[in-house]
């Protein structure tokens, strides 16, 4: 066990050589569960830090990927701007509606359950709003309208350019995100996290915070919701507002573990392939083979590891590392 | 002036007036203690002046400004800051990580933060603890990092709300002479207690409070022989 | 937007009617959120494995839709007593987020279960039922509607009475007010929380015998159900009995209402904004329940 835990970090060396090259060895359908991990990781990261580190889950976060999607789409598909600039328009407006959402909820004090209430029902109502909304194709969705490779579009042959772009933006948001942990602000958000009253008393601006964390997130979420647009050429108010993209994000920031820099990604990385699995094996004959994998899983992190696979990790790692010095005390949770 | 002028302070919950009419003074440098039965107030006390509860009516001055209606982070900012009675730590932090909190509201700057928050450490004799985590400490660790983060906020004035609650006798001794110290140091204090020894020993004056009210005011000698103290106590449970 | 007194004396009617369901869907949902705090995300999901049961009672079986509420109301008690006694009560003691996502990932398998057995097909029971109707003037009383209206104001009376006349009522209020003071006197606070689990989760069997005449079984009917349950209660006050009771009336008059004077869905989007402004200022409820 012990060698095992020091060949990990090799291990992970192996990993991201191989997530680097990955398209110059590998066929198009590998490049596409590439995709998809790195998707996947990147829309958790970026939950992680409302979620994780401030504290505040979000079960209704696909508002923000649904926001970045239509917006950039629609002044692609209709303005006919291009997605390079649609996703920092979508990006900004995410902004603005988190900031708002942000300050109405934690202004008026909601917690906890309440507060993932009111983001699933946000998140619903506006399925509901767009469904209605026929410039933004009603029910229908939009498709983005395929004019051959343009990379000015963001519209390229293949799916290697994608599969970098999101490598790309996933090493950004986990940079920005281990960044903001060792600064004021990410104590500041975990502070909140682990006992709001004390921070304040400490002087911890705690409604700045979680605004602040809910803006960043959001953010970053509507840059992704561009990104899921541009590769999969197709949205509809299902697949990127609502419960069920929204839930889908969390599970992996969930049972990677939360809190950390590299959860999420863990998470996606161990969870995308076996759902992907699930997916060709079972398909058409047993549709949702992936979602029961999702729903065990989360009900065994809950129940046997809560901090996720990297929390458990940690936790095996700190004990097998510092076992002689490290006080044992008794009964510690 | 005074360090902290509290005038006429009242708070109401619904139809139960929980603190009436309640005005003192604190200057710089004391050390104020705040006594009286369960109920009277103490706590609720404490929630005004740390920016927790705002008062129904009354004002709190804090070097000379008003700090009534303000939020707890800004009462800290201005130099005000509070313990818990329960101890608060951040469970799943550090130790160090604990009082770093504190230190970034002075400073911004990590690694600045980081040193000023080994320097308080140092400070409550934490420093051997620093890697442990919150949820790790004893009692007395934890009322020493409750302290610990309320002084790397760099208080003016400290409210401490039952800090020897729950300890050993020796223990007792050990927070009374660290308070001492910081005292000297130009901390000014207002402690809660229920414990007598830590209040006469301690505080240069003591308000004691009954239902809401003040009813003695003076040294621990003298509000120890005060018969409206002493009845006070006896009436119901200490 | 046609506008007529007759379709709106129907929607009144209808939503009146369906508004007795969205109640006892919710009774359960706010029994259990007030004894235990727990908001069951799964809540919705227990109410489609009901609604399966009831199906292939009545579609396979050929039985009476309302007799299968003698195997849905018990089937779903020791359901949710099962997930329960298995998954919920031994992370009791944890933050609340770890029993919001506990029941969210039990959801997600009770959905792909019948997702993967039984498709996405609706399934709708043909009953002998499912045509009768009353005329009252121009307004259509559908009879299953009516029916289950009738059934849900019963079970919330039996409920009632339950809650208020048995001891073991008795011991699931005490709980609710005051788990410490309910064991000073000698209730099993655990045990109690299993019972009420398995009681909230048996109303919803009793809710889908009743409405499965006239409303379809499918993996995705408990996401509905769970929201309008998820708005009811907090609209009457979690924990507030009498409080789901009315907001279960209320949200079903504004959905049907809505739904006749408003373009689109729209109608549902006023439901979500009454939640969203519930829940940011008072979130007590009309009626006033349990805070946090």
């Amino acid at each position: 066990m012990n060698e095992l835990i020091h060949k990990i970090p090799l291990l992970l060396m192996v990993v991201v050589l191989v997530a680097l090259g990955l398209p110059s060895f590998a066929g198009e359908y590998v490049i596409h569960i590439g995709v998809l991990i790195l998707f996947y990781a990147y829309m958790a990261v970026a939950w992680n830090i409302l979620g994780g580190y401030a504290g505040q889950h979000s079960l209704g976060h696909a508002l923000f990927m649904g926001i970045g999607a239509y917006t950039s789409t629609y002044f692609f598909t209709v303005l006919g701007i291009t997605p390079w600039i649609g996703m920092w328009v979508g990006c900004l407006l995410a902004g603005l509606v988190g900031w708002f959402i942000g300050f109405m909820c934690f202004r008026y004090g909601l917690k906890g359950p309440y507060f993932c209430l009111v983001t699933i029902a946000l998140a619903e109502a506006a399925v509901y709003l767009v469904t209605n909304l026929d410039f933004l194709g009603g029910s229908q969705g939009m498709e983005v309208t395929w004019t051959g490779n343009a990379p000015r579009m963001m519209q390229f042959n293949g799916k290697t350019a994608y599969y970098y772009i999101i490598l790309v933006m996933l090493a950004a948001a986990v940079m920005l995100s281990a960044r903001i942990i060792k600064r004021r602000f990410g104590y500041q958000m975990v502070a909140v996290r682990e006992n709001e009253d004390a921070a304040e008393a400490l002087g911890v601006d705690t409604l700045k915070v979680k605004i602040q964390a809910t803006v960043i997130s959001a953010m970053l979420t509507a840059l992704g919701g561009t990104f899921f647009a541009q590769y999969f050429t197709y949205i509809n108010p299902r697949a990127v507002l609502g419960e069920d993209p929204s839930i889908q994000i969390l599970l992996f920031a969930i049972i990677g573990g939360t809190g950390t820099v590299w959860g999420p990604v863990v998470g996606a990385l161990v969870l995308v392939p076996m759902a992907e699995y699930f997916r060709s094996t079972l398909g058409e004959s047993h549709t949702g083979g992936h979602i029961l994998l999702y729903g065990v899983l989360m009900v065994l992190v809950i129940l046997f590891m809560p901090n996720g696979i990297l929390g458990l990790y940690n936790k095996v790692r700190g004990q097998i590392l510092h076992a002689g010095l490290r006080e044992k005390k008794g009964g510690a949770v | 002036m005074s360090m902290l002028e509290v005038k006429s302070l009242r708070r109401e919950f619904g139809g139960l007036v929980a603190v009436h009419d309640l005005s003192f003074n604190v200057e710089d440098g004391e050390i104020v203690g705040l006594i009286g039965p369960n109920g009277a107030g103490k706590t609720t006390t404490f929630a005004m002046l740390s920016g927790f509860l705002p008062p129904t009516e009354g004002e709190i001055l804090f070097k000379g400004k008003r700090i009534n209606g303000l939020k707890p982070h800004q009462v800290c900012h201005l130099g005000l800051t509070r313990t818990f009675q329960i101890a608060q730590p951040f469970p799943e932090l550090t130790v160090l990580e604990n009082v770093i909190i504190g230190a970034y509201t002075r400073h911004p700057d990590a690694k600045v933060a980081q040193e000023k928050a080994m320097a308080v450490l140092r400070r409550v004799h934490l420093a051997h603890k620093a890697e442990a985590l919150g949820r790790e400490l004893t009692l007395l660790e934890l009322k020493r990092l409750e302290i610990g983060k309320a002084l790397a906020t760099e208080p003016s004035l400290l409210l401490l709300d039952e800090v020897a609650a729950g300890l050993k006798d020796s223990e007792v001794d050990d927070i009374l002479s660290f308070i001492r110290q910081l005292n000297q140091d130009g901390i000014t204090f207002l402690i809660v207690e229920h414990l007598m020894k830590v209040i006469m020993n301690l505080s240069q004056r003591v308000i004691v409070l009954d239902f809401g009210q003040m009813i003695a005011l003076g040294t621990p000698e003298e509000i120890s022989h005060n018969p409206a103290v002493v009845s006070a106590y006896l009436g119901k449970e200490g | 937007m046609v506008f007529s007194l007759a379709l709106l004396g129907q929607a009144l009617v209808t939503g009146l009617l369906i508004g007795g369901i969205f109640s006892l869907v919710s009774v359960g949902l706010s029994m259990i959120w007030g004894v235990m705090r727990i908001i069951n995300f799964a809540h919705g999901e227990f109410l489609m494995v009901a609604m399966y049961i009831a199906f292939f009672l009545v579609a396979k079986g050929g039985w009476d839709p309302y007799l299968t509420i003698l195997v849905t109301a018990p089937a779903l008690f020791l359901i949710g007593m099962l997930i329960f006694q298995l998954t919920i009560r031994p992370i009791l003691k944890d933050p609340p987020i770890n029993l919001i996502l506990l029941t969210v990932g039990i959801s997600l398998i009770l959905q792909s279960l019948a997702l993967m057995f039984f498709k996405a097909d609706v399934r709708s029971a043909n009953t002998i039922y499912t045509h009768m109707n009353i005329m009252l003037g121009s307004v259509v009383i559908r009879g299953p509607q009516l029916i289950s209206f009738v059934g849900a104001g019963v079970a919330a009376l039996a409920l009632y009475w339950l809650l208020h006349k048995t001891d073991i009522g008795g011991a699931i209020r005490a709980t609710a007010q005051n788990s410490a003071a309910a064991t000073l006197v000698g209730v099993n606070v655990r045990n109690t929380y299993l019972l009420a689990f398995g009681i909230g989760s048996a109303s919803l069997g009793v809710a889908a015998s009743l409405i499965i005449p006239f409303y379809y079984a499918s993996p995705t009917v408990g996401q509905f159900f769970g929201l309008i349950a998820y708005v009811v209660v907090v609209l009457g006050g979690l924990g507030n009995f009498l409080g789901s009771l009315i907001a279960g009336l209320i949200i079903g008059l504004t959905e049907s209402v809505g739904a006749a004077v408003l373009p689109g869905s729209l109608a549902r989007l006023a439901t979500f904004g009454l939640f969203i402004v519930m829940l940011l200022f008072r979130p007590q409820g009309i009626l006033g329940g349990k805070q946090r």
